[in-house]
C-alpha cells in the first residue's frame, strides 16, 4: 500500500494544523488525508468478496432450525451427488474436536443442537448457488426438545442443563459458567451505613448487531504439504493463527505452517476478535476438497448466525454522603451466555472499568454470572461491555443525584476522577481532563439554561472511562514493528497489526514520518500478514494507535539513528567528491572551507522532509542532502561494507494482567470523556428526537484530528442506535429481524446535530501523547440520552433500546392512563 | 435458482397476450418486490413480463382530477408539482417509500398490486377515492381502490389482468391531504402504521388561504387555535389507515363523525378515538397492537391538522419527512 | 437462455451475453469483473450496490439485467477520468475522511454523484436525503456529508 499517488492533488487545506501548540510537529496533529486508501474511492480495493484463488470453491453452511433438538439422522447422499458439489460434511465426517474460548463447542454439531443457528453441515461447490442448492438436499431429522431462553430460569438449580459435560468430559451441574467475575474493594456494608442517600436500579440491555457493511468471510487454502494460507478478516492475526494451529494439531496436522493474512476489511466492530465457527468450517472444507474454499456470509447470516453484543441484566446500588460524595457502588450482573462461549463472557473484565473506576468511589463490589441458555451466544462489540455497564452506572448516578437533590452535572464534578488517582481496581490514572470534558459539554449543551424544566425538552449527560494505553487481556500486550528504509527513501513499516478502516495506515505513517524525518507519503505500511509482521496482540481495546504507535516511534527513531550514522559516514565523502568534480570542471572554482565537525556525529544531524541537515545550519549549501542520496551511497559501495537501514522494536507496555481479584493496572493510560444530549420527547407518540449532542474526549493528542473525529462520529451514531433503535429481536432462540429492514441501524436521514470536541492533555506514555479513541465515543451515548429523557418528561427508562413504545407506556403508567 | 425468460412488451395488449400464452409468467415493473421474492425463493416464475417499456402506462394527466399511469415511478410522482400541491398525501407516501434508489424504479402500480398491508400509496389512494383502471384479456374495467385491495398481497385482479392507471377526482381548492408514515427511523422503512387524511373545509366566509408571504409553517397548537377561532367546518373527509388491519382500510365511522362538524381539538380527539376503535392492529416484530391503536388516535388528528395546513398554505405543501 | 444485450457502461458501448436471471450487480461483479460495486445485503436495503442508470441511482442487486438494454450505466469504476484524475467527490472523500472501511463508499459516491449531476448546489438536507438509502456503520455520515459539500465547492 503506497501513500504516493500521482493522481492525487495535495492542497493546502489537507495539511491544516490543529491548534497553536502543534507548531513543533511537522506531521502530528495534521489532517493528513488517507491517500494510502485511494483504491477505496475508485472501487479497486480488494475485500474478501473480491478475493479469488485458482480453482476456488464456495462453501455454505446448513444451520439448525431448532433452538434445542437431538439430531436423529443426517443424510448427505443426495447433496453430494449434485453436479458441481465437491464436498459435503457433517459433524460425523470430521473429528469431534472442541473449539472456542471455553472449548464448549464443536465445529459441526453431532447429536445435539443447542441454538437456533447451530452449524450442522456444510457444502463446498464450484459456485455459491450450487452450494446453496446442495444444502437444500441435505436431510436432517430432528427431535425437538424444550429450550430455555431466560437466563434467570436457566440459573435455577433444577433447570435442565444446556451442556451436560465440560471440555474435559466431566459432568456439569449447572448452567452457570465457572468464570471468576467477582470483585470487591473496601467494605460495602460499612459504606451503606455511612450513606445519606442510596438508590437501586435494575437496568437491562439486549443483543446488538455489529452491522459491518462487509459481512464475515474467509478463504482457506492448503498447499500440498497441508500448510495453510488463511485469508481472514480477523483483527487478531496472531491470536487467530494460534487458535488455528491448536485446531490443526488436534485434528492430526501438528506443526503445519499457517499464514494468516487480511484482505481489505469492511469493518469489524468486534466481530473479528475470535475465530468463529465458520472459519473452522472453511478450513475443513478446504482440507476435504484440497482446493481453496471461500465462505462469505449473506446479510441474513450476518444477522442470524454471527454472535452479537452481549446482553445484560444489571442490578446496581449506589450511595453517597450528604455532600454528594459517592460512598459505595454494588453491581450484580446476569449475562445470557447463549449456547456456547465467545468473548461475550469476558465482557465483565471491561465492565469493571466503569463499575470500579468511573468517578471516585471508594467501596465497590461486582459480581457477574454468565449462564448458558438456548439463545444465540455473544462476542465482542465496540466497547466490549463498557457501553452496557456505563448505562447502568450513569443511570444510577442520575438516580442518586436526584435523591441527593444535586444537579447531575454538579454531582459528576463532585465525584470526578483526578489525574494521579489509583482506583479500587488498581488502575493508575495518569492524565485526566474529565473536569474539562464535563464543563465543556455543560457549556456547549447549555446545561444551566436547559436542565430541570420538565417541559418535554431536557438535557442529560454521561461520562466514560476506557482503556486507552493498550489492554493486557492476553499475557502479552505487545506489538512488534519493523521499519526498513530503502535506498530511494521509501519507508516500509512492517506491522503485525490489522486495519479495519479506522485509518491506521495514515496515523502510523504520520507517526513514523515524525519519528524518522521522512514524509507521510513516503511511508508505506504493510499490515495484516503473519508471515511479514512481528507479533501483535491484536487490533482491539482501542490499543492500536497507542501500542503500535509507541513501537513505531521507537523503531522509527532507531531507523533514523541508522540513517544519521550513515550520513556521518558518507556525507563528507560525497561532498568532497562533488567538490573535486566541480574543481575538475572549473579550475577557477575555489573550494570552500567547510567545517566538517558540524556533521561528525549523528546527534548533530537531523532529518526533516526527507532532507538530512546539520542542526547548526539547516540550510547549509553543501551539508543539506537528500536522505535517499545517503542511503544509496551507503548501499552501493562496491566493497564488503554495504549497509541497509532496518530497525525493529517489540514493545509491550509495562502493565499488569488482572489478577484473580480482577485488579491490576492493565492499561498504561485511560481515556475519559463526556457526552451531553438535548432531547425533545413527543408525549403523544413516545418518540425521542435528539436536538443536540456534544461529545468531549480526552484523546491525549489527536495525531490526525479528522480521523479522531471520524471515530467519534461513527461511535456516537452506533451509541444512539444502542440507546434508541437497535435490537436483535430473539424469540425462543430465533432471530426475528435478520435484515436491514427490521434491524434499525440509523440512516443518513436520521440527522443528529453532533459536535465532537477534542480535548488534548498529552499523556506522557502515549505516542506523541496520544490515547486510544476507537471505542470511547460510543460508551456514554445511551445513558446520556436516557438521562436527557428523564429531564424532559420525568420518566426513566432502564431497558435499552428506548423505543417509543417504552416511553409511551411509561408516560401512560405514570399518568394512570390505560 | 432456475432461470427465467425476460420479456419486454411495448404495449398493454402485448403484455396481456404474453402472459396469457406463457407458462408460469409474472408481471414485473420496478422489480423491488418481485426480485426480492425471487431471490428469497418465494417466487419461481419461468417468465417475467416487464412493464417498464410500456409508455402507455407512464402518464400524468391533471385535467379533471388526477390520472396517473401505473408505470409512474415514485420519484416521478414526488417531483410533480401538481401532485405535491393538490394530492399532497400521495407525495408524502411516494417520497417516503424505501430509499431514493428504490423510488427511482418502483412504481405506483407495483405498490398497490403487491398490496402489502403496509403499502404506503394505499392510504392516500383510499382518501382520494381512487379508481383502479384495469385492462385484461376480456376488456377493461375500473374498480374502486377500496374494493381492489382485498387482503395481504391480495387484490381484485382476474387472471392476466394488468392495472394501467389510477384515477382520482378533483377536489377543488379547499381540500388538503396528508399521509403520515409512522416509523422508527427516517429512511428505508416499512411503517409501524400509516394514516392518510383528506379534508375539505368550509371556512364560513373568511379567506382560507394565507396570502401573507411571510407565513411560516405552524405547529399543531397554533394550527388548532386558528382552526377553532375561525370555526372551520368539515365539509367532507376521508381517513384511511394501514398496518392496523389485514389490508389498508377507511375509518368510515370516524369520517361520519367528523363530516359537517365544526373542527376543534375535542372533535379531533373524538374521531381519533373512533378511528382507533375501527382499527384491528396486531402484535408483530414491527410494533405492538396497543401502540398501533394509540397511534391511530394521535396520528389521525395530526394528519387532519396537516391537511388543513395545506389548504391554508398551498405553496408550502411540499412533502416533508416527519 | 442467454441473450445478447447492448448498453453503455461508463461511456463505453458494450455487448454482452446475459442470462435473464442475472441482476445488474451479478453482471458487473461476476461477469465483467467490475468489483467496485459491492453487495451489502442483496435485498435493496443498504445501498452498497448503488449504480447510476440513465442518471438515476438504483440498487443494482434488484435490477434485472435485461432492463439495461439501451441504457447508460455508470459505476464507481467510471467516476474518475480516464487518465486517473479523481472526480471531486473521490478527492473530497479522501481529504475529509469520508472513507473509513470503504465498503459503503462506492454506493455512497454513486448516490452523491447522481445528486450532484442533477443538482450541483444541494442543501445539506438534500445531500442527506440522497444518501439516505446508503447505510454506513463507520462514519456516522458526518464526514460523508462534509465530503459531498466539499465536492460541491470544488466544482464551483
Amino acid at each position: 500500500m503506497t501513500n504516493h499517488c500521482k493522481n492525487y492533488k495535495y492542497t493546502a487545506e489537507t495539511y491544516s494544523a490543529l491548534g497553536e501548540t502543534m507548531t513543533d510537529f511537522l506531521h502530528i496533529g495534521k489532517n493528513v488525508p488517507r491517500t494510502a486508501e485511494i483504491d477505496k474511492v475508485t472501487g479497486r480495493a480488494v475485500y474478501i468478496d473480491e478475493l479469488k484463488r485458482p480453482g476456488m470453491l464456495y462453501g455454505k453452511i446448513l444451520y439448525s432450525r431448532y433452538a434445542h433438538a437431538r439430531i436423529k439422522s443426517i443424510n448427505t447422499e443426495k447433496a453430494k451427488k449434485l453436479p458441481g458439489v465437491r464436498a459435503v460434511i457433517t459433524g460425523y465426517d470430521i473429528p469431534d474436536v472442541r473449539v472456542g474460548f471455553l472449548n464448549d463447542q464443536t465445529v459441526l454439531k453431532r447429536d445435539l443442537v443447542r441454538q437456533y443457528r447451530d452449524e450442522v453441515a456444510a457444502a463446498a461447490a464450484i459456485t455459491p448457488e450450487i452450494a446453496e442448492e446442495a444444502l437444500k438436499l441435505i436431510e436432517v431429522e430432528y427431535e425437538p426438545l424444550p429450550g430455555i431462553f431466560d437466563p434467570i430460569e436457566a440459573m435455577k438449580p433444577d433447570a435442565p442443563l444446556i451442556h451436560e459435560l465440560d471440555a474435559r468430559g466431566r459432568p456439569l451441574r449447572s448452567n452457570i459458567l465457572p468464570l471468576p467475575w467477582k470483585f470487591s474493594a473496601g467494605d460495602i456494608e460499612k459504606a451503606r451505613k455511612e450513606s445519606a442517600y442510596i438508590v437501586t436500579d435494575n437496568v437491562t440491555t439486549t443483543w446488538i448487531n455489529q452491522c459491518c457493511m462487509g459481512t464475515s468471510g474467509c478463504v482457506a487454502e492448503f498447499d500440498s504439504n497441508n500448510n495453510l494460507t488463511f485469508f481472514s478478516q480477523t483483527n487478531v492475526i496472531f491470536g487467530g493463527k494460534g487458535r488455528i494451529a491448536t485446531y490443526l494439531s488436534n485434528i492430526g496436522l501438528k506443526g503445519k505452517k499457517i499464514r494468516v493474512l487480511n484482505p481489505v476489511v469492511g469493518g469489524s466492530f468486534g466481530t473479528k476478535l475470535d475465530t468463529d465457527i465458520y472459519e473452522f468450517i472453511c478450513i475443513q472444507l478446504a482440507l476435504k476438497t484440497r482446493k481453496p474454499v471461500k465462505i462469505k456470509f449473506s446479510r441474513e447470516e450476518e444477522f442470524a448466525a454471527l454472535p452479537p453484543r452481549q446482553p445484560t441484566i444489571f442490578t446496581i446500588e449506589q450511595g453517597c454522603d450528604k455532600d454528594g460524595r459517592l460512598t459505595f457502588r454494588k453491581v450484580e450482573a446476569i449475562l445470557d451466555n447463549g449456547a456456547y462461549t465467545s468473548w461475550g463472557a469476558t465482557t465483565p473484565s471491561v465492565m469493571m472499568l466503569p463499575i470500579s473506576s468511573m468517578y471516585r468511589v471508594p467501596n465497590v463490589s461486582f459480581n457477574a454470572t454468565c449462564v448458558y441458555t438456548n439463545n444465540i451466544y455473544s462476542q465482542a462489540m465496540r466497547g466490549y461491555g463498557n457501553p452496557q455497564a456505563a448505562f447502568a452506572v450513569e443511570t444510577s448516578m442520575d438516580s442518586l443525584a436526584e435523591a441527593a437533590g444535586i444537579d447531575p452535572a454538579e454531582f459528576r464534578l463532585i465525584n470526578r476522577n483526578h489525574p494521579g488517582d489509583v482506583t479500587p481496581m488498581e488502575l493508575k490514572i495518569t492524565t485526566c481532563p474529565l473536569e474539562e470534558c464535563i464543563t465543556t459539554v455543560k457549556e456547549k449543551i447549555k446545561w444551566d439554561e436547559k436542565w430541570g424544566k420538565r417541559n418535554g425538552r431536557g438535557v442529560g449527560m454521561a461520562s466514560l472511562i476506557h482503556v486507552a494505553g493498550g489492554a493486557r487481556v492476553y499475557l502479552s500486550d505487545g506489538t512488534g514493528i519493523r521499519i526498513k528504509i530503502d535506498e530511494n527513501g521509501e519507508v516500509y513499516v512492517l506491522s503485525g497489526s490489522t486495519d479495519q478502516g479506522q485509518g491506521s495506515p495514515t496515523v502510523i505513517a504520520q507517526i513514523v514520518a515524525e519519528a524518522t524525518g521522512f514524509n507521510p507519503e513516503d511511508v508505506n505500511i504493510v499490515f495484516g500478514d503473519t508471515d511479514i509482521g512481528l507479533w501483535d496482540a491484536g487490533t482491539h481495546a482501542s490499543r492500536h494507535t497507542f501500542v503500535a504507535g509507541n513501537a513505531a516511534i521507537r523503531a522509527g527513531e532507531k531507523a533514523k539513528t541508522q540513517v544519521l550514522e550513515l550520513a556521518v559516514q558518507y556525507i563528507p565523502q560525497m561532498v568532497k567528491r562533488a567538490l573535486k568534480r566541480q574543481k575538475k570542471k572549473n579550475p577557477d572554482f575555489k573550494e570552500p572551507e567547510l567545517d566538517y565537525t558540524m556533521i561528525d556525529s549523528p546527534e548533530k544531524l537531523d532529518i526533516k522532509n526527507r532532507m538530512i541537515f546539520p542542526k547548526e545550519a539547516p540550510d547549509h549549501p553543501y551539508f543539506r542532502i537528500e536522505a535517499s542520496q545517503v542511503l544509496t551511497g551507503a548501499l552501493h559501495v562496491g566493497n564488503g561494507e554495504s549497509k541497509a537501514v532496518v530497525a525493529e522494536v517489540f514493545w509491550d507496555p509495562p502493565t499488569k494482567m488482572l489478577n484473580a481479584e480482577m485488579k491490576g493496572n492493565y492499561s498504561l493510560t485511560y481515556a475519559f470523556g463526556t457526552t451531553g444530549v438535548e432531547v425533545e420527547v413527543d408525549r403523544e407518540t413516545g418518540e425521542v428526537k435528539i436536538l443536540n449532542l456534544v461529545s468531549a474526549h480526552d484523546v491525549g493528542r489527536a495525531i490526525n484530528p479528522a480521523l479522531v473525529k471520524g471515530q467519534i462520529y461513527g461511535a456516537i451514531y452506533t451509541g444512539v442506535g444502542f440507546g434508541l433503535t437497535e435490537q436483535v429481536q430473539v424469540v425462543e432462540g430465533k432471530v426475528m429481524n435478520p435484515n436491514f429492514r427490521d434491524y434499525k441501524i440509523l440512516t443518513a436521514n436520521d440527522y443528529i446535530p453532533v459536535e465532537a470536541v477534542i480535548i488534548e492533555d498529552p499523556d506522557p506514555s502515549g505516542p506523541y501523547g496520544a490515547k486510544g479513541i476507537g471505542e470511547p465515543g460510543l460508551v456514554p451515548t445511551a445513558p446520556a440520552i436516557a438521562n436527557a429523557i428523564y429531564d424532559a418528561i420525568g420518566i426513566r427508562i432502564r431497558d435499552l433500546p428506548i423505543t417509543p413504545e417504552k416511553v409511551l407506556a411509561a408516560i401512560k403508567a405514570k399518568e394512570g392512563i390505560v | 435458482m432456475k432461470s427465467y425468460e425476460y420479456h419486454k412488451p411495448q404495449s398493454v395488449k402485448e403484455a396481456i397476450d404474453l402472459i396469457g400464452s406463457l407458462d408460469h409468467a409474472k408481471y414485473i415493473a420496478g422489480g423491488t418486490d418481485v426480485m426480492v421474492m425471487i431471490k428469497q425463493g418465494k417466487l419461481a416464475p419461468a417468465n417475467l413480463i416487464s412493464l417498464r417499456s410500456i409508455s402507455d402506462i407512464s402518464y400524468v394527466d391533471t385535467k379533471d382530477g388526477l390520472k396517473i399511469g401505473s408505470g409512474m415511478t415514485h420519484s416521478e410522482i414526488v417531483d410533480n408539482e401538481f401532485i405535491q400541491k393538490r394530492y399532497s398525501a400521495l407525495v408524502d407516501a411516494a417520497g417516503n417509500i424505501g430509499s431514493g434508489q428504490i423510488r427511482n424504479v418502483a412504481t405506483l402500480g407495483g405498490n398497490i398490486c403487491n398490496a402489502a398491508p403496509s403499502a404506503d400509496s394505499a392510504c392516500p389512494l383510499l382518501v382520494f377515492d381512487a379508481e383502479v383502471v384495469i385492462a385484461g384479456p376480456n376488456g377493461g374495467r375500473t374498480v374502486k381502490i377500496d374494493d381492489f385491495l382485498q387482503g395481504p398481497n391480495k387484490v381484485a385482479l382476474e387472471k392476466d389482468e394488468i392495472v394501467t392507471g389510477i384515477h382520482m377526482p378533483d377536489f377543488g381548492e379547499k381540500t388538503g391531504s396528508a399521509y403520515i408514515k409512522h416509523t422508527r427511523r427516517k429512511a428505508m422503512e416499512l411503517p409501524i402504521l400509516g394514516i392518510a387524511a383528506r379534508i375539505t373545509i368550509k371556512t364560513g366566509g373568511s379567506q382560507a388561504c394565507c396570502k401573507d408571504v411571510s407565513c411560516t409553517p405552524d405547529n399543531a397548537t397554533n394550527m388548532l387555535k386558528r382552526v377553532e377561532d375561525e370555526k372551520f367546518v368539515c365539509d367532507d373527509v376521508r381517513i384511511a389507515m394501514s398496518v392496523v388491519a389485514p389490508r389498508p382500510i377507511r375509518a368510515k365511522k370516524a369520517e361520519a363523525a367528523l363530516r359537517g362538524k365544526v373542527i376543534s381539538e375535542a372533535v379531533l380527539n373524538e374521531i381519533g378515538e373512533i378511528a382507533a376503535l375501527e382499527s384491528q392492529p396486531r402484535d408483530s416484530i414491527r410494533g405492538k397492537a396497543w401502540y398501533r391503536r394509540d397511534m391511530v388516535k394521535v396520528l389521525t388528528k395530526r394528519a387532519i391538522l396537516k391537511s388543513i395546513e395545506r389548504i391554508l398554505r398551498p405553496d408550502n405543501a411540499k412533502y416533508s419527512y416527519r | 437462455m442467454k441473450k445478447e444485450i447492448s448498453f453503455t457502461l461508463n461511456n463505453e458501448t458494450i455487448e454482452v451475453e446475459a442470462d435473464p436471471k442475472w441482476t445488474l450487480l451479478y453482471l458487473l461483479r461476476e461477469v465483467l469483473e467490475m468489483t467496485g460495486t459491492k453487495e451489502g445485503c442483496g435485498a435493496g436495503e443498504c445501498g452498497a450496490c448503488t449504480v447510476i442508470v440513465d442518471g438515476k441511482a438504483v440498487d443494482s442487486c434488484l435490477y434485472p439485467v435485461m432492463e439495461i438494454e439501451g441504457k447508460s450505466v455508470e459505476t464507481i469504476e467510471g467516476v474518475a477520468l480516464s487518465d486517473g484524475t479523481l472526480h471531486p467527490l473521490q478527492q473530497a472523500f479522501i481529504e475529509n475522511n469520508g472513507v473509513q472501511c470503504g465498503y459503503c463508499t462506492s454506493g455512497m459516491i454513486m448516490s452523491a454523484k447522481a445528486l450532484l449531476d442533477k443538482k450541483p448546489d444541494p442543501t445539506e438536507a438534500e445531500i442527506r436525503l440522497a444518501i439516505s438509502g446508503n447505510i454506513c456503520r463507520c462514519t456516522g455520515y458526518v464526514q460523508i456529508v462534509e465530503s459531498v459539500q466539499q465536492a460541491v465547492n470544488m466544482k464551483k
